[in-house]
This record gives C-alpha cells, sequence and structure tokens, in this order.
C-alpha cells in the first residue's frame, strides 16, 4: 500500500514539475556553493600551513618580532640584545630556537619605463636565512634561487610579473641614501611579510606595479642604504612547537621588558598577528572556513522551507484521498513514508547536481579567483571528499528535516474532519477581521486573504529574508566597503601624495617649497596598549579635525568631542574597535605602550571608519612623547607637479592618492563577478520561494476567485485585488527581508571581527530601498501569473466543481 | 416582454470517440418575470443550458438574445460584463467567501460592480431575513442562512436574470421550502426573472412555468399555475 501511496505521490510531485525544479536547484546551488567556499578555505589554510612550516619546504615563520621603530641597532647592539634575550629567556616551558637578526627597509625602484616610473618598495636585508627565509616553489609562478652576493636580489613575484622583472635582469633601485644602485634579478619568489601583497598600513593589494619587494644580503641593504655593517632594525624568535596564546602574551611582555631594559630605542615586540599579511590571510582563511558550512545550510534551508511548504499544500489537496484511506483502515505509519521519501529524494538528486558542478567548476573557479585577487599560486588545491561529504550531508539533514512534520501532519489528518471539509476552513483571526472592517470589502478580503495562512507567511518570509540575506549583504558591503578599505580617502583625506620617512622630513618640505606643494606633517606610530600585545597605530595629526579645509587627514567623530592639544596628559580619539575590544570609555585614562615609554591619555571621543585599531593624537604631542618629529608628510601638489626622483631619494616611500584609488577599483572590479553571481543567486531563490508561495495562494483561492469570476468580476478588478495582495506581501517581505540582511550581515561581520580587522557595517538608504523594492517588484511582477491563471479559467469546469 | 429568446440553441462536446449534443437545439423564449424550473434526469443538458444562459459557455450553434441584444460569446472580457451587467447566480454550496462577514460578502459584489451601496446591501439581507446576522462569518451560520446571503448576494447588483444551479440541492426539505419561499419573495420585490435547475419536482410549487428537458432537448414545457 506504502509503495502505491508512495507512487501515487511521486506523480503528484512531477505534476508540478517547475516548483520541483526549482526546489532541487536551490538544493544543488547551496551544495555547490558550499564545495566551492569549501575547497577555497581548505585549500588556502594548507597552502598557509606548508608556506609556514618550520621544515625545509616552508619558510620557518619566527613566532616573535622585536622592531626597532626608531632606527637602526649597530651589528653589536643587535647580537647582544638576541644574547640577552637568550640569557634571561622568561618562560621554561617554551625553548627559543633561534634568534635572528635582520634588516629591512622602505625605498624605491626606478623603472627603465616612463610609464611605470618610480615605484614604491620595501626591501629586506637577510643575513643566516634560517628564519622568515624568501619561499621559491617549484612552479611556474617562480625561478631561481635566493640572493648570495651584495648585488643579487630576489624579486617578489607580485611585483616581478607586474613590472615584466625576469631573472638576470638589472633594477636600479633606492634605500633613502640619495643614491641609487643596480641590482641582479636572481630569484622570483615569495616572502611572508608579502604574501598578502599590500603597502604598509593598507588593507588592499598594492595596483599591479605600484608597490615592488626585493630580498636581499644583508651586506647588499647596508650598501644601497648606506647602513654601517651589521646594522639592523629586527630581531626574529622561533620557538619550538607552537607555543599557547596565553603563553606568547606572557613571553611578549617579557621580552619586552627584556630588550627594553636593555636598549632604549622605541621598538615593539608582536607575534604573528602584528605581521598584516599573515594575519589578514589568516583571517581570510578563518572566514572562509567560518562561511562555507553557513552558506550551504542557508541555501539548504530556503530549499527546505520550500520543500515544507510544498509538502503542506500537497497534503491539503489529497487529503480526501487519505481520509478514504484512513477510513478503509491504512494505518497512520503508512501514510508517512511517502512524504518522508519525497525530500530525500529532492536532497538526493540535488546534492549530486550540485557536487558534480561544484567539484569540476565551482572548486577550480574559486582557487583562481584567489589566485587572480591575491596573487599566490594554490600549489596543492585541495577538494577533499571528507569536504563534499560534509555539504552533502549539511544539505540532506536540513532537507530531510523539512520532510518530517509534513509528514506526521499526514499522517495525523482526522478522516471525519476532511470529509466533512472542515479541515479546509482556514479564517484569518478575528482580530484582524475587526481591524479590516474598516475598509472597502475588497481592502479587507485583500488583506485577511494575505494573511489568511500566517505559518506559510511567516516561512515564505524567512526564506525571502535568508535568499535576500545573499543579496543584501552583498549589497551593504559594497556600500561600506568603499569606507572600510579607503578609510575615508575619498571623503576626508585631500593629500595627493603621503611621503615616508623616519624624522628626515627637512629635505621633504625642502622639495615641496622648492615646488610650491602644500605640506603637512604626521606621525604614524605603532604602540600597543599597556599589558596587551595586540598593537595598534597611533596618528599623530597637526589638527585632529572634522571640517575640510583644517586637515589634509581629517577623523569621522562618532561621538565624543575633538581633543585638545598641549595638555599634560595627552587627549586622544580612539577608534569604535578599540571601545569594543578593550572597553574603554570615552572621558577615562588609559596607558599606551611606543617601545620602551609608556603614555598615559585621555579619551575624548570615538572614531568610525578606521579597520585597525587606531588613536589619534595632536602630533606635537604625540612627537614630545616618541621623540619622534613626524614619519610622514602629506602633500598637496599644485597642477603640473609630479613626485620626482629627488623626493624619492631623499624618502623612504611614497604613496600616491590615485594608486590607492586605482587599486580599490581594480580590487572592485575582479570581485564585481562574484558579487553579482551572489546578488543574482539571491534574487533567483527570493523569485522562486515567492513564486511558490504566490501560486498556492493563488491554487487554494480558486474556488474564492472562481465563484466571483462566475458572479460577474472582470479580470481587471481580481487582477487589482492580487495585485493589492501581492504589493502587501511585497511590502512586508521587502521589509523583513530588508531587516533580516542588516542584521544578518552585522552578526556575520561581527562573528569575523577580530582585532586587527574591526569594521561595522552600514546600509544606506539608496541600499535600503532597493532590497525593499527587489521583493516588492518580485512580488507583484507575479500578479500577471495569476491574472493569467484567473483568465485560463475553465468558468464551466468550476461551475461544475461549486457544484459538486 | 421578452427577456430571453434562444433560438435552435447546440452545444456539443467532442469526446475521444463521439460528440456529445449536450444540447441538440433548443428554442425557449422568457418573459420578464417569469421563474422557469428546468427539470430533467442527469445528462440531460438543464446545467449546460444555464451556462450557456448566463454565457459561461459559449454554445456551438444557434442564436441567443438577451434583452433584445445579442449576447456576447467566444469574447471572456464581454461575457463577463454580460454577466456582470445582467446575471445573478445562486450555487448549490453557497461559496460564501469565508473570510468575509455576511454583509461584506454582498458589499464585495457590489464593489466589484463598482456600485458600493451599504443600505441596500442591509435592505437585501432584511428582505432574506438575515438582518440580524450581518456581522456574522459565513462559518456561524446555518446552510440555509448561508443559501439565503448567496441569494441576497446575487440580488445585489440588481440583475435582469438569477440563475440557480440546484440551490437547495444542500439544504433539508424544510430548509429548502424556506429559501424557496425567500427567493420567490426577494424575486418577485425586485422584479427579477429566475431560472432554477434542479431534481427536486417539489420545487414546481414556486415556479411559473416547468421546462423539461432529455438529452438536450426540450420534451415539455408548461405553465405552472401557482
Amino acid at each position: 500500500m506504502s509503495m502505491l501511496l508512495t507512487k501515487r505521490l511521486a506523480r503528484s510531485l512531477w505534476r508540478t514539475k517547475l516548483r520541483l525544479s526549482a526546489v532541487i536547484l536551490m538544493v544543488s546551488v547551496g551544495v555547490f556553493a558550499g564545495i566551492a567556499f569549501g575547497a577555497y578555505a581548505n585549500s588556502v589554510t594548507t597552502l598557509y600551513d606548508d608556506i609556514y612550516a618550520d621544515d625545509d619546504d616552508g619558510v620557518n615563520l619566527p613566532d616573535v618580532w622585536v622592531e626597532n621603530n626608531g632606527g637602526n641597532w649597530d651589528g653589536n647592539t643587535s647580537e647582544k640584545l638576541c644574547q640577552d634575550i637568550t640569557n634571561e629567556w622568561p618562560i621554561n616551558e617554551l625553548t627559543l630556537n633561534k634568534c635572528e637578526a635582520r634588516l629591512k627597509s622602505s625605498g624605491q625602484l626606478f623603472s627603465d619605463d616612463d610609464e611605470i616610473g618610480m615605484v614604491t618598495a620595501v626591501w629586506h636585508g637577510i643575513d643566516e636565512g634560517e628564519l622568515d627565509r624568501v619561499w621559491i616553489p617549484e612552479h611556474d609562478c617562480c625561478s631561481g634561487r635566493t640572493a648570495s652576493a651584495a648585488n643579487e636580489i630576489v624579486v617578489d613575484q607580485h611585483a616581478a610579473d607586474a613590472l615584466h622583472i625576469g631573472i638576470d635582469d638589472i633594477i636600479n633601485i633606492s634605500a633613502g641614501a640619495g643614491y641609487s644602485m643596480g641590482f641582479k634579478v636572481v630569484g622570483i619568489g615569495f616572502h611572508s611579510n608579502h604574501l598578502y601583497f599590500a603597502q604598509a598600513g593598507d588593507l588592499l593589494p598594492a595596483e599591479p606595479g605600484t608597490f615592488v619587494t626585493g630580498y636581499m644580503t644583508d651586506e647588499g641593504l647596508e650598501a644601497l642604504a648606506n647602513f654601517n655593517p651589521g646594522e639592523s632594525n629586527l630581531l626574529l624568535l622561533d620557538i619550538s612547537g607552537t607555543p599557547e596564546s596565553e603563553e606568547l602574551a606572557s613571553l611578549l611582555e617579557e621580552i619586552s621588558i627584556i630588550v627594553s631594559e636593555n636598549d632604549d630605542s622605541p621598538m615593539i615586540v608582536y607575534d604573528r598577528t602584528g605581521i598584516a599579511s599573515v594575519e589578514f590571510l589568516r583571517a581570510d582563511v578563518e572566514g572562509a572556513m567560518k562561511t562555507y558550512p553557513i552558506v550551504t545550510g542557508m541555501l539548504a534551508m530556503v530549499a527546505g522551507i520550500t520543500i515544507f511548504l510544498s509538502l503542506q499544500r500537497l497534503i491539503q489537496s489529497q487529503a480526501k484521498e487519505i481520509a478514504v484511506l484512513r477510513t478503509l483502515g491504512v494505518r497512520q505509519i503508512s501514510l508517512m513514508p511517502g512524504y518522508v521519501i519525497a525530500p530525500i529524494f529532492i536532497g538526493i538528486t540535488g546534492g549530486v547536481l550540485g557536487i558534480i558542478p561544484g567539484v569540476l567548476f565551482g572548486a577550480p573557479g574559486m582557487i583562481t579567483m584567489y589566485e587572480s585577487i591575491m596573487g599566490i599560486p594554490i600549489i596543492n588545491p585541495e577538494i577533499s571528499a571528507s569536504m563534499v561529504l560534509q555539504n552533502f550531508a549539511i544539505a540532506m539533514a536540513i532537507v530531510f528535516l523539512s520532510g518530517l512534520r509534513p509528514a506526521w501532519q499526514a499522517s495525523r489528518l482526522q478522516p471525519l474532519e476532511v470529509l466533512r471539509g472542515q479541515h479546509e476552513i482556514r479564517l484569518s483571526s478575528k482580530g484582524l477581521q475587526k481591524v479590516t472592517s474598516i475598509f472597502p470589502a475588497t481592502v479587507g478580503l485583500t488583506i485577511r486573504s494575505s494573511v489568511r495562512k500566517p505559518v506559510r507567511l511567516m516561512f515564505t518570509f524567512l526564506a525571502v529574508g535568508l535568499s535576500m540575506l545573499l543579496f543584501g549583504s552583498m549589497i551593504i558591503m559594497m556600500d561600506s566597503m568603499g569606507n572600510v578599505f579607503l578609510g575615508g580617502l575619498e571623503d576626508r583625506q585631500s593629500w595627493d601624495a603621503q611621503v615616508f620617512t623616519l624624522d628626515g622630513q627637512e629635505g621633504i618640505i625642502e622639495w615641496a617649497d622648492e615646488n610650491d606643494a602644500v605640506y603637512e606633517m604626521a606621525l604614524m606610530f605603532p604602540g600597543t596598549p599597556e599589558n596587551d600585545s595586540r598593537q595598534l597605530l597611533a596618528y599623530g595629526l597637526e589638527n585632529v579635525a572634522t571640517e575640510t579645509g583644517e586637515s589634509m587627514y581629517l577623523v569621522d567623530l562618532a561621538k565624543g568631542e575633538l581633543p585638545s592639544s598641549g595638555l599634560e596628559t595627552p587627549e586622544v580619539l580612539i577608534d569604535e574597535g578599540i571601545n569594543n575590544f578593550l572597553g574603554w570609555e570615552i572621558g577615562e585614562t588609559h596607558s599606551l605602550v611606543f617601545g620602551t615609554k609608556t603614555v598615559d591619555v585621555k579619551i575624548t571621543g570615538f572614531t568610525k571608519g578606521e579597520i585597525s585599531r587606531t588613536v589619534y593624537f595632536y602630533r606635537a604631542d604625540l612627537a614630545e612623547k616618541i621623540g619622534l618629529q613626524a614619519t610622514v608628510i602629506m602633500l598637496q601638489l599644485p597642477d603640473g607637479v609630479e613626485v620626482d626622483d629627488e623626493l624619492a631619494q631623499n624618502s623612504l616611500g611614497i604613496t600616491m592618492r590615485e594608486d590607492t584609488l586605482a587599486s580599490f577599483e581594480t580590487i572592485m572590479e575582479k570581485q564585481q563577478g562574484m558579487f553579482y553571481a551572489i546578488e543574482g543567486l539571491g534574487i533567483m531563490i527570493a523569485v522562486a520561494v515567492l513564486f511558490n508561495t504566490l501560486i498556492m495562494n493563488l491554487a487554494e483561492r480558486d474556488t474564492e476567485l472562481a465563484t466571483l469570476r462566475v458572479l460577474g468580476a472582470s479580470n481587471n478588478r481580481l487582477g487589482l485585488m492580487l495585485f493589492g495582495e501581492h504589493l502587501a506581501i511585497g511590502l512586508i517581505g521587502g521589509i523583513l527581508g530588508c531587516i533580516f540582511s542588516l542584521i544578518g550581515t552585522k552578526i556575520m561581520i561581527s562573528a569575523f571581527a577580530q582585532w586587527t580587522m574591526y569594521f561595522t557595517i552600514s546600509a544606506s538608504t539608496s541600499s535600503i530601498f532597493i532590497l525593499i523594492g527587489i521583493v516588492v517588484f518580485i512580488s507583484i511582477s507575479l500578479t500577471p501569473i495569476g491574472m493569467w491563471r484567473i483568465k485560463k479559467m475553465n468558468l464551466v469546469d468550476k461551475v461544475k466543481d461549486l457544484s459538486q | 416582454m421578452t427577456l430571453v429568446e434562444i433560438s435552435e440553441m447546440e452545444r456539443h462536446y467532442v469526446m475521444a470517440s463521439e460528440t456529445v449534443r449536450a444540447l441538440d437545439g433548443i428554442d425557449l423564449s422568457i418573459n420578464k418575470g417569469e421563474r422557469i424550473i428546468l427539470l430533467g434526469p442527469s445528462g440531460s443538458g438543464k446545467t449546460t443550458l444555464l451556462n450557456c444562459v448566463a454565457a459561461l459557455d459559449n454554445p456551438t450553434a444557434g442564436d441567443y438574445s438577451f434583452d433584445g441584444e445579442s449576447v456576447p460569446r467566444n469574447h471572456a472580457e464581454k461575457m463577463t460584463t454580460f454577466r456582470r451587467e445582467n446575471i445573478g447566480y445562486v450555487f448549490q454550496f453557497f461559496n460564501l467567501l469565508q473570510d468575509l462577514t455576511v454583509l461584506e460578502n454582498i458589499l464585495l459584489i457590489q464593489e466589484l460592480s463598482g456600485k458600493r451601496d451599504k443600505k441596500r446591501a442591509i435592505e437585501l439581507l432584511s428582505l432574506v431575513g438575515l438582518e440580524a446576522e450581518v456581522n456574522r462569518f459565513p462559518a456561524e451560520i446555518s446552510g440555509g442562512q448561508q443559501q439565503r446571503v448567496a441569494i441576497a448576494r446575487s440580488l445585489a447588483k440588481s440583475p435582469k436574470l438569477l440563475l440557480g444551479d440546484e440551490l437547495t440541492g444542500n439544504l433539508d426539505s424544510a430548509t429548502s421550502s424556506k429559501v424557496m419561499e425567500v427567493l420567490v419573495k426577494a424575486c418577485d420585490a425586485e422584479g427579477i426573472t429566475v431560472i432554477m435547475v434542479t431534481h427536486d419536482e417539489s420545487l414546481a410549487k414556486y415556479a411559473t412555468r416547468v421546462v423539461r428537458l432529455d438529452s438536450g432537448k426540450i420534451i415539455s414545457d408548461e405553465k405552472v399555475n401557482n
């Protein structure tokens, strides 16, 4: 008996092929997306593990960095510091493997190509090279060997590719010494600090051809930068095994004390979270790892809701047959299997249809896109069977659960009630009837019909909300992206170039005066909260202001007041992220650590729009505390004046406003395809969900509509009623979908928020209108389908039905 | 004065193996104010005739004029307009809208016809004896009361012709009588012509004329002296 019932159910489902296909498609899209994201997350995790590994193939990423922000240590000092750290090693449970001194300097590359001209650079002088080695994998991307002679260099693959630099080329470079030198390229590879190829302080990957990094011997960099032999500004510490985070925090604090007791340079001690590239890529992978089961689950849930509603409708339409069977003695348990098998069939079909393109196209596509955006080759792509099965299992579990309740409902139908037709009576609530009685009957009927099945409607809104979360999150993200990634560059910053220096501002100011450029000095200096190893960036601005014209770098004050300068305890603004993570409030005084100096600051307000943790000082206040006057000179260039080699040779690096804006446009262009695909997917699913519910609503109202047609109601009148109903559903669904998108995106963002990358999102009014408008549009677009259905009604048959 | 003039009306259905002649040359003339009962066995063509008169169905052949005008056919919107302007219809199963009160059911039809008139709606409910039930929902009143609401609803837009298809078929005999009395009273009061399809010979006493059909033909057409 149950087999025949199952066959009957299969035939019934087959009659709703369009709806069935839509549901299967939703499951397959969920599995497809899960596999694509999962493969990306797994492959990238494996890639980073391989790159950072402490073995011959890996780069042996250090665990602790000690960086001198105020200049270089001479050879003896750096050796002594390493010796002091070794001798005074503070935590017995951890073993120090190696302490290696390094030299790093900003600089420029001068291209022979006039169109490229001067390129901002970072040069690494690598001494022993046991830690944080250059990574030259056996892959088409890379070739050559590490530098061994003083005039040799390995160029980062990102830059080599963009600047068309090859092995044996001679490149002309400088490092702030006032002259340039030629270096022979002996290798093309990567370095852990620059896997994510962005300039210091930038979140966007550098626009191709605007940034270069190179890895030479320490002698090579000493010669280039006119440093003394043995000078260094970095100590790399490698510890056996992987220390626990608490042990590591304590170790950083102790090492900071050891170093500051033995040297008074402004230095900072940090772990891997202090390396922007490492941390950014880790956060990216962590985000992808968290996201892919959610994406699959969310899409499967939308499919599950659609299955649930469709099965409920099917059971309602088959209620009389079920009642007859029950009257004839068929057991409740015999009725259930078909309704359980249906979603399993849908899940398996959708799952298989998602797995095949997911493995063949989705996963490779995501990996290729990652390679294109990040510029890092994924050498061993990983599309594991367990990840595929995990996605399939999530989809199956959700889809299976969606069939249980309708199956149970089918088995619980009371034959007498069904045969009397009582199960079909569905009235709107008394309260709603009372409220709507003030309207004309047509309007009252429209409203009451719309909410006649509140559970179905709520589930529909939930499904629309989920699908709009896909669309909405993209819209809202794109809305906030400019703010997040550009840090207000377009709205709040009016400089044309930022020229970096380490207290060597005289040459730059001279250049500015000669070229009639307006300049403003600023400080950017890393620090930490007291008793906390996490890094923040202190800005020292000439004028901490919000109004155009008052400063080349305006702050976006979210709460509180602007600080005053020259007070004994400097007044500062902190970003919302610091407030969020440390709970620091306006009016409170807290301590910040800059190298060996601890500075008490009073908070007067919060700023927004900073993705990194930021504190804003008056430059004079910060300069007094850290002993540096400027690390960056912001320039406004008159028409026709461009930065030149003279300026470059007197600086440690130059960031051009137009390059940063171009980077943003490039990354948006690269990701646009994916954004549009996700937006389109969200809309398609919302269409399918609304279509499903509205068609079911219409089908259930056949009798009602047929009666009105027979009684002479015109198609246009009925169409107007349907339009009103769809408009109401669209409006409510749109508003709920918008709220869902906002809350969902905020939850998603806050789940990924961390010290090094914190941002809040806000939707613009136009985005809110788009979100609501799309659902309203979808909903009312389905009115013609309803009208077509009414128009094609065979009234003779309907009258026959009405009389039976 | 003639309201309905049907001449040589035929309605054929093409089935898989044969053509069914549901109406096979019907000639029928109905004057204003008449109450006609169509009687006949199942398959005799009663409902098909009713559907053609209501312009729900298109006759295969023949002429049909209403109040001197030719009735539109093969044009859904024109047929709908014809129904809206001329025809009231009462179903066997009432088919009231469960979400609307008794009064709202009537107002809805008025609104859809473009002439909402609450006073008249209440008057009609009084006419069928339901003035006390205006704010109740269909599920809260009896079957007989529901059918009386359906009658009031069909009169709401002042049709020239009221059609009923087995309108007492779902009611017991006592309730049927009450409904029919209400119908006669209401239609007389409004001057409305009535055509009813039924199996129930006993309803003949409410008619002014009884037309019997069999195999798609009129086999008798008798005036009734009530």
